[in-house]
């Protein structure tokens, strides 16, 4: 930002020998005490002995601790709940509140960084954040009228589609506000229809050498959402105990999901009158309906098939019990190698085999019960499936 | 869904704001206002109930009533005898310090019946007749069952000290920022002339604290302006370092100031006040009841007298003539406001006449030119005692109501030999509808502004030090500063005066200790990239140009007359920078420069930016260091020991 520009010096100029000499004497004034630049000229000079480096610390310290200070009232003084502020795109003002069966609500409000996590409190406040925002009414008084040449428009609002972005926010209230229809729009959540797209299947995990629980983590987490049951026991980590990968599969297996499509139902032609004609649409969404349930219990059938069949910690399960199994044959010929450590106490020996034997046996326990209730979930499973198939066609011939 | 119901509806209770529970008071002679924050977080100047932003300084008294500003105002014409004006400059005085004036419009002070040497107000006033006394059983038993009726009220007389009056006012003034912010207010910032002696001060204190409020500054006026007028929304375009002159005209005496500002800091260079009423609004007020009167003789036939040294002649005389005093009032802010002719109308001005007349702005500025022209004569010597040249003033900042005219801002522009750029509210646009260049709010909304930092400052025992300097007679506010101007000269073959570019980095009268940057573009020379610089003290000062102005070709008849005029030489003013002390040089090599590409004369030539930064301590060392902004760039230091 240089508003000053310098010529180049002549070829012949010579530097001007120092005078020596000292700057006019200063005069004494007195300051008026006032404006913010008295308050920090004070500080200079009586706080920090007319030292700038020294000023320049404490404006610097000052700022920060201001800015920790705007923070923290942020979080608890207004008491937001973390709802925070999300910037409008250009994209999402301009939505046509005709198509909000295709709007995504969590954005409209803000609320995208906590999608099927927000609460109702926090759906509340962000409604009333973007309502103080958009309310046409507000609108009126605080945009700028595009200035018009005509002076027949002046004063006029030109701008009519002033309350679009308003109607996609009501909706948004009333969709999520509502709890069947919140469950309904989370179900088919835009971003979860997305990102289930990306769910690794076997091909991709081989090929791409992906890490198990990197790749795994976060599609249970996603999928976590859908249960009836919580909290839903995680993947876990490499270490994970044999209960807790045992615990998980089982979980998994038996999934008890809420997901469901109505949000995706044809709409009833609210023309006709035929009540033949509502009742086929009824109809038709409900196996629709059905179908996608089914889909959906399939597919994530799959994703535990394949997470089970890529575990690492099975093979390692497998790989324990088969030691402990073969340690155990060890133990049983024990005795004959016994000789060959007489190092050991006896007493020792004693219950080191003792221990071994306890472990193997609750290891054998264990592995069939896994075994067992692995067949038993599948079995579960299954029956589920075709109880809903049944189910619906059940409905669907009672209706 | 809140767990206890809430009467009316669901609206939840208003949460307390952060917005700081301070008033600022611009506290007049003839007129005061108020200013509070703004849920926006800005001063504004907030009307009091009767929906008046000049707050009239009166109080009085009609019967059981009392009334405080504009409305008691009012009461000058029937009630004059029991009206009190023009209190705040009698505060804190002794009787015997106070002219006894022969003729007054209102309440006559007196001296205190039971205090010595105190001055204070009588008052005639009906006091509410004291209730009946309880029905006992030993009372006579009332024979109906009709309440007692009231009895009448008892004529009185009440003694009112200057400082009791204050208080009533100051109090109602409060009130009102109560009202507005809906919280009690914690502290004010009040106004005073710099003239105030010690025990005025006092007093004004001790009003203000009996009024429920504590003061945490004094503010002189020009301090108040100033405080205003450093702020980024006065005007985000002027310099920061800039040379003001404040003109302060109230309806009764005027203030000039010079203020030197530099970078926020204020202080004053000249300063002239005078309490003589026969420049400020009153004057002018009476050169219109004047006019007025002759319009009113001429149009009804029925003699009116106003304006006589001695008091006027009859009663229905000085009747009128306070008629007409308010009515001007609205007379003066329409001419203000709005450039077409302004009326005055009186019901029943003498003799049950009314009276309509209008006067236009051009009549208005003809009838007021002597005034203008004291004004002017004023700041002219103002400006020669502080050796200052009108030239070299910056800006003019208005305040008080008289100075909204803006014939007065024309006049002066015109007459007082300023810049012709000089910036004042009115070449900034800022004066009209309520803008920040608002003459009448600038006082009050420093005063806000200041009580505000004042409580923001925390209460530790760092900030209790500071805290010291708001208050009066402190040493804190003493500093030295700069008496010449200190820059750099970057030579070059223009063969100007200074031989070179001058660029002025630390403005004359500026306060030490200062610190101040300055980024420009150095053309390097060709190969060797070579450039230098001298450290030079320079004296600013004016050269006068005599320009004989283009001649204006005119119809033959009109030009005959004016064509002597014409060949009068108009003088130009010219700013002038004359080397006086050299300081030091250096020379180096640039490493990042930068070559001008295009199809441009610059083409081929070497620049580089350069920042030049100045710290002068407060004894006077000064330090200065040349840098090439980028990294590695090269880096040159010059350092002057103190004087």
């Amino acid at each position: 930002m240089a508003t000053i520009q310098t010529n180049s010096i002549p070829k012949s100029y010579s530097l001007p020998q120092s005078s020596g000499a000292k700057i006019a004497s200063p005069s004494t004034r007195r300051l008026l005490p006032t404006g913010p630049a008295f308050v920090s000229h004070l500080r200079l000079t009586v706080h920090h002995g007319h030292s700038f480096d020294k000023h320049d610390e404490f404006v610097e310290k000052e700022r920060q601790r201001l800015e920790e200070l705007q923070a923290s009232t942020s979080k608890s003084g207004e008491d937001d709940l973390g709802v925070g502020d999300e910037p409008e795109t250009e994209e999402l003002l301009s939505l046509d509140p005709k198509e909000w069966k295709k709007h995504d609500y969590y954005a409209v409000l803000g609320l995208s960084h906590l999608r099927y996590k927000a609460t109702p409190e926090q759906i509340k406040i962000a409604h009333r954040k973007k309502v103080l925002k958009h309310h046409p009414d507000k609108k009126v008084t605080t945009t700028v009228t595009p200035q018009s040449t005509s002076s027949l428009l002046t004063g006029l609002n030109l701008n009519t589609n002033d309350d679009a972005f308003f109607k996609c926010i009501s909706k948004a209230h009333e969709v999520l506000n509502h709890p069947e229809k919140r469950r309904q729009y989370d179900s088919v959540d835009h971003q979860l229809v997305e990102e289930q797209e990306e769910t690794p299947t076997a091909a991709s995990f081989k090929s791409q050498k992906m890490d198990f629980f990197k790749a795994f983590g976060p599609v249970f987490e996603r999928e976590a959402r859908f249960s009836r049951k919580q909290p839903v026991p995680m993947l876990g980590a490499v270490d994970a105990s044999k209960e807790h990968v045992e615990g998980f599969y089982d979980f998994w297996y038996n999934f008890d999901s809420w997901r469901s499509f109505e949000w995706l139902d044809k709409e009833v032609n609210e023309g006709s009158d035929n009540r033949d004609d509502k009742r086929y649409t009824e109809k038709k969404n409900k196996a629709e309906r059905a179908r996608r349930k089914k889909e959906d219990t399939a597919r994530l059938r799959q994703i535990v098939d394949l997470a089970l069949s890529l575990d690492p910690r099975i093979k390692r399960i497998k790989q324990e019990e088969k030691q402990a199994r073969e340690a155990k044959k060890a133990a049983r010929s024990a005795p004959a190698s016994g000789a060959a450590t007489p190092k050991k106490s006896k007493e020792q020996e004693e219950e080191e085999k003792r221990k071994k034997e306890e472990e193997e046996k609750v290891a054998k326990a264990e592995a069939k019960k896994a075994k067992a209730a692995a067949a038993n979930a599948a079995k579960k499973a299954r029956r589920a499936a075709r109880a809903t198939e049944e189910g619906v066609v059940g409905n669907g011939n009672a209706a | 869904m809140a767990s206890t119901p809430l009467q009316n509806g669901s609206v939840e209770p208003i949460e307390p704001s952060n917005i700081p529970a301070v008033v600022g008071i611009n506290f007049g002679n003839s007129f005061a206002s108020i200013a509070v924050f703004t849920k926006e977080g800005l001063a504004e100047c907030i009307a009091n109930e009767d929906g008046e932003r000049q707050i009239a300084c009166a109080v009085s008294f009609f019967g059981e009533e009392m009334y405080i500003g504009n409305q008691a105002k009012n009461q000058l014409v029937k009630n004059s005898k029991n009206t009190i004006v023009g209190f705040r400059n009698l505060l804190g005085k002794k009787f015997s310090e106070i002219p006894q004036s022969q003729s007054t419009s209102s309440a006559p002070v007196i001296q205190h019946p039971d205090i010595p040497d105190e001055p204070a107000y009588k008052v005639e006033i009906l006091q509410p007749a004291p209730s009946p006394l309880p029905k006992t059983a030993s009372n006579t038993p009332a024979a109906s069952s009709a309440p007692t009726p009231r009895s009448e009220p008892i004529p009185g007389e009440r003694i009112l000290s200057v400082s009791e009056v204050t208080t009533i006012f100051l109090k109602s003034l409060i009130q009102s920022a109560q009202d507005f912010l809906g919280k009690t207010v914690q502290g004010a910032v009040i106004t005073i002339p710099s003239t105030f002696t010690d025990a005025q001060k006092d007093a004004l204190e001790k009003a203000a604290l009996d009024a429920g409020v504590k003061v945490y500054q004094l503010l002189e006026e020009p301090a108040a302006a100033a405080s205003t007028t450093t702020t980024d929304i006065w005007s985000p375009n002027l310099s920061t370092d800039r040379t003001q002159l404040v003109v302060d005209i109230g309806a009764s005496s005027l203030h000039l100031s010079l203020l030197s500002l530099r970078q926020g800091l204020a202080h004053i260079l000249a300063s002239h006040s005078s309490e003589n009423s026969s420049v400020a609004g009153n004057a002018i007020d009476s050169k219109l009841i004047t006019f007025f009167a002759n319009e009113f003789t001429k149009k009804t036939k029925t003699p009116l007298t106003v304006g006589s040294p001695n008091g006027a002649p009859s009663v229905a005389d000085a009747r009128a003539e306070a008629k007409l005093r308010l009515a001007v009032e609205h007379t003066k802010r329409t001419l203000s406001a709005s450039p077409g002719a302004a009326t005055c109308s009186v019901e029943s001005l003498k003799d049950g006449m009314d009276f309509t007349g209008s006067i236009n702005r051009m009549r208005f500025d003809m009838l007021i030119r002597p005034i203008y022209q004291s004004i002017a004569d004023a700041i002219t010597e103002l400006l020669s005692s502080a050796g200052v040249d009108a030239h070299q003033v910056d800006e003019i900042v208005y305040v008080g109501g008289t100075t909204c005219l803006p014939g007065l801002d024309e006049h002066l522009c015109l007459t007082g030999g300023f810049n012709e750029n000089i910036d004042t509210p009115f070449s900034m646009g800022t004066v009209v509808g309520g803008g920040v260049g608002d003459p009448t709010t600038v006082l009050a909304r420093g005063c806000a502004l200041q009580a505000a930092l004042i409580e923001s400052l925390s209460a530790d025992e760092a900030s209790a030090e500071l805290r010291k300097a708001f208050e009066r007679n402190t040493d804190l506010t003493e500093v030295t500063v700069t008496s010449k101007t200190l820059g750099l000269i970057f030579p070059d073959e223009s063969g100007n005066e200074l031989g070179g570019t001058w660029v002025p980095v630390v403005l004359k009268e500026t306060a030490l200790p200062a610190r101040r940057s300055v980024t420009f573009d150095v053309e390097l020379s060709d190969e060797s990239k070579r450039f230098a610089f001298e450290l030079w003290e320079v004296s600013e000062g004016i050269r006068i140009e005599k320009v004989k102005p283009p001649k204006v070709e005119l119809s033959d008849d009109e030009g005959a007359d004016e064509e002597e005029e014409e060949e009068e030489e108009v003088e130009v003013k010219h700013k002038t920078v004359t080397k006086e002390t050299l300081l030091g040089a250096a020379e180096g090599k640039a490493l990042l420069g930068i070559k001008a590409k295009g199809p441009s004369k610059e083409t081929g030539k070497w620049t580089s930016t350069m920042e030049a930064t100045f710290v002068v301590t407060a004894t006077g060392a000064l330090n200065v260091s040349v840098k090439e902004v980028g990294k590695d760039g090269v880096s040159l230091n010059i350092s002057v020991p103190a004087p």
